[in-house]
């Protein structure tokens, strides 16, 4: 262990005394900004894993997915829960879940909604889902946005022929409705005619009451005069009373003389006039029966014509009760048409997006992935420099003979690298801290899956340094390894850009699994039991690829100090040649 | 006492044979030195010595431990590691690290104990005079301290035998040298050494055992003098500034005991007659003083290891 730390303890100290490693380490995370933000350029169709939640798989909903699958889009179908689609999302398994109503037919004056769910660190996919995805949806709106308006459009059609069938109804009514004018206006002419003025004689019928009274009051009188009499006739004692009686009796007779004198005489005020009265009556009832009777033709002339006149009104009526249910027809029609609303008809398919992580800022998407992307070309460079150093280093050759194993060789290299991985990440997360402040309590966690990630890519370095011969080769290839991790990560490029298979082959890069386990734990604060299989992987890569420098090592050493002193004895001849005095 | 064996060992790359039916013995407190041309398998034997490659046939043991029999030193690289320093050719430090830091690092890779991590670090930089520069980056350091402070980094956990892969190539000739009397220093204090090098005077005067490899096998291998010995030359050469009197000069030179005299420019070898080389030189050295000519060079009979390399790599098959 003491050796192991003293083989370390020399690699920094050569480290930090190089200043083309230095250049490395300090410039590399630079040329990766330089790479991914050249790299950022681009526009693509992708291939998703979309996932749909409807709350029953209908004929609608299945036409839209069998829409999306021609885009060889891959489908998850969520049945029973959203929550389900959403958690997927975060672990990756899906890009997007789409929450669509089970039936797409636009019914009120309302629009379908469509929620799209995504995860916002994901940005450059976030906005060729909402791009994609988002076409497709406009297509459906389209062609919902049609049928409404054909819809529209054949009701009005409808309502066209209708009204076309009671115009002519309407007209027939019309004509109807003329000829009872025609004929109401003849009888009214003929009406007009019908003589029905009264005679204007006046006629004195007072002094019939005047003669009614003084017969009466005569009558009267004579009446009473006569019970008198007979009153006085039986009381009296006839001998006494005979000229009371005498009396009586002769006014009596005065008083009937009179009322004879009123019924038999001439005068105005006599029975005559009641005569003369009554014959002036009679003819005036006379003249009134002949007007009567010719008003009473005309009423029957006119009772004819309105007997038709009725019949057509009827007729019409009739006519008007077609057109009424024609009418109540076309309403019904029209009122069938439930979506008159213009916003609707025009958008009828709403897309809204949620996003399945709190909102935050882009620095907090972009940070688990910058992390990663530091880690991995700062580890893969240090891993091959390192490696570069000591197997060109002039004390490579003595190692050899040096009674140590040589996988101590290796792994003091490794604790090298990782130390300054540590000092590195202690930098970047302190840092970091200013700005995230809210995700304190996961820097811990990111730190160790960040050094395990170290691991992997400075195994990776140190594979390239023992497999190259040059320092700039080595560099290179750890470079380009860097930028092939980086191009197959779905970072710069997604990899729904890639086929199928090569789509499965990169999620296990090492690059892939560590930005995912970071990014669920920065982002989602997820629990261990959800990320320990890629943690898992992460540990198997890092032992096997330590087996597989100690098995290059051991079979590539004798070879490299082989090829080390060959070169070196060229050198040595071609000066031994220059100078002189030697053999 | 056998540190290091080699026996009948043949390294083949595929069809390509590099070394073939090499015999090698690397005993305690010997400087070995391995030369050869380029490409001729020196680097490949010296991988062999030291357990990075393993023979395609033949063994090479090794017995570190005084108890134990020769053992194959492939089968127990990890346990012998503590025993074997190896300096390859070029610096192997880490050179972003100081003196100090690389040598405890080193030290510490090998499990010592800190204190014994110190005491060798402290005697290392005093040999190799690096103290005053132990808190320097290893970069930062001449190339001759560099090159002192690889071979102190393969010597800081007191290997017993330490193999040297062109210690003194990219120095200029001083350096050279103090590297090489560092490296007899150390031999010194009980460390066998093997050295690979192309500079040839300077493993003369270090080693007292040489390998020569050509074309994959070892074609010479012993004590200095014991190769030596075949390639005593029948001539020595002199080296003269005969300037304008050259003709006369060499009449005077007909007259000395001489079986031939051959007139190379400046150069003028002598075959001394078998009877009295004594009297050649004695009269050649006269015949310099009274003519007062100065004299480059001398090379007499003994032949330089360079020679006896020439010989044999020039040799025709």
């Amino acid at each position: 262990m003491k050796r192991l730390w003293l083989l370390t303890k020399k690699n920094l100290k050569l480290l930090i005394r190089s200043k083309s490693s230095a250049l490395i380490i300090f410039f590399a995370p630079l040329l990766i900004i330089l790479i991914l933000g050249l790299s950022y350029n681009t526009s693509s169709k992708y291939g998703l894993n979309i996932g749909v939640y409807s709350t029953s798989f209908t004929e609608d909903v299945n036409s839209f997915i069998s829409s999306l699958q021609e885009k060889e889009y891959k489908i998850v179908k969520y049945e029973t829960s959203l929550e389900e689609c959403v958690e997927d999302i975060k672990l990756g398994f899906i890009h997007t879940c789409v929450s669509i109503p089970e039936s797409l037919q636009i019914e009120e004056n309302k629009p379908k909604e469509i929620v799209f769910y995504i995860d916002p660190s994901k940005i450059n996919l976030v906005w060729a889902i909402q791009e994609d995805l988002g076409n497709k949806f406009n297509l459906k709106a389209q062609e919902l946005s049609q049928e409404l308006a054909q819809n529209i459009i054949t009701r009005l059609i409808e309502t066209k022929t209708k009204v076309s069938e009671r115009s002519a109804e309407l007209n027939s009514v019309k004509e109807k409705s003329v000829s009872a004018s025609t004929s109401t206006e003849t009888l009214t002419e003929n009406l007009g005619k019908v003589d029905l003025s009264m005679p204007t004689t006046a006629y004195d019928t007072a002094f019939v009451a005047g003669l009614k009274n003084n017969l009466s009051s005569e009558i009267e009188s004579g009446l009473s005069e006569v019970t008198a009499a007979i009153n006085a006739v039986e009381s009296a004692n006839i001998s006494s009373g005979k000229t009371q009686i005498k009396t009586a009796l002769n006014s009596i007779d005065e008083k009937l003389n009179l009322a004879l004198t009123l019924v038999q005489g001439n005068g105005t005020n006599s029975l005559e006039g009641v005569v003369t009265l009554i014959a002036s009556l009679e003819q005036d009832l006379t003249s009134t029966k002949t007007k009567l009777t010719s008003a009473s033709e005309a009423i029957s002339s006119t009772a004819t014509s309105l007997s038709a006149t009725t019949e057509m009104i009827k007729e019409s009526i009739a006519s008007l009760e077609s057109v009424q249910q024609g009418l109540e027809e076309i309403k019904t029609n029209l009122e069938s048409q439930k979506v008159t609303d213009a916003n609707v008809i025009s958008a009828p398919l709403i897309t809204k997006i949620e996003k399945v992580s709190p909102e935050k800022s882009y620095l907090n998407y972009m940070f688990p992935v910058l992390l990663v992307l530091v880690i991995m070309f700062s580890s893969l460079l240090l891993g091959t420099t390192l490696v570069m150093m000591e197997k060109n280093s002039p004390a490579f050759f003595r190692n050899y003979f040096v009674p140590l194993k040589k996988g101590m060789f290796v792994l003091s290299i490794y604790l090298t690298n990782l130390i300054i991985t540590l000092v590195q990440i202690i930098v970047i997360l302190g840092v970091s801290l200013f700005f995230l402040k809210e995700n304190v309590l996961m820097m811990f966690p990111i730190a160790l899956i960040l050094l395990l990630s170290s691991s992997v890519f400075t195994f990776l370095g140190m594979s390239l340094g023992y497999l190259f011969k040059s320092d700039e080769t080595g560099v290179l290839a750890s470079i380009s390894l860097g930028s092939f991790l980086l191009f197959m990560s779905g970072v710069v490029l997604p990899l729904e850009s890639v086929s199928p298979l090569l789509r499965k082959i990169t999620y296990f890069n090492p690059f892939v699994i560590s930005e995912k386990i970071i990014h669920e734990l920065f982002l989602f604060g997820a629990s261990f039991k959800f990320i320990w299989t890629d943690v898992a992987i992460l540990i198997g890569y890092s032992i096997v690829l330590f087996l597989i420098i100690l098995f290059i090592e051991r079979v590539i050493q004798k070879h490299l100090i082989e090829h080390f002193m060959t070169n070196l004895h060229q050198k040595h001849r071609q000066k031994d040649k220059i100078n002189k005095g030697h053999v | 006492m056998k540190l290091i064996e080699l026996k009948e060992v043949s390294k083949r790359f595929g069809n390509n044979t590099v070394l073939e039916d090499v015999n090698l013995s690397i005993e305690e407190g010997d400087i070995v030195g391995i030369i050869g041309q380029s490409g001729s398998g020196k680097t490949t034997l010296l991988n062999l010595i030291t357990g990075f490659l393993e023979p395609t046939t033949g063994q090479v043991l090794h017995s570190f431990k005084v108890t134990q029999e020769p053992a194959d030193l492939n089968k127990n690289l990890d346990k012998i590691k503590d025993f074997i320093g190896f300096a390859p050719q070029h610096n192997s430090f880490y050179p972003k690290l100081t003196v100090a830091e690389n040598l405890l690092h080193f030290g510490q890779l090998y499990g010592l104990k800190r204190e014994t991590i110190v005491n060798n670090l402290k005697g290392l930089l005093k040999a190799t005079e690096l103290h005053p520069h132990y808190k320097k980056l290893a970069e930062q350091l001449s190339g001759g301290m560099q090159k002192r402070l690889d071979i102190s980094c393969s010597l800081i956990h007191k290997p017993k035998v330490l193999v040297l892969d062109e210690p003194t190539a990219d120095l200029d000739p001083k350096l050279q040298r103090e590297i090489m009397e560092f490296l007899q220093e150390i031999n010194k204090q009980g460390v066998t050494l093997v050295i690979a090098s192309h500079h040839l005077h300077l493993l003369e005067k270090a080693c007292n055992k040489i390998v020569i490899v050509h074309e994959g096998k070892l074609t010479t291998n012993g004590l200095l003098e014991d190769i030596r010995r075949p390639y005593v030359k029948k001539h020595f050469t002199i080296s003269l500034e005969l300037g304008t009197d050259k003709e006369r000069i060499l009449s005077m030179l007909g007259n000395i005991p001489a079986d031939r005299i051959i007139d190379q420019g400046n150069n003028i070898f002598v075959h001394p007659a078998k009877t009295d080389v004594v009297q050649t030189i004695a009269r050649l050295l006269k015949i310099i003083e009274e003519e007062n000519l100065s004299h480059r060079d001398l090379d007499l009979r003994k032949p330089s290891l360079s020679d006896i390399f020439e010989s044999i790599t020039l040799r025709k098959p």
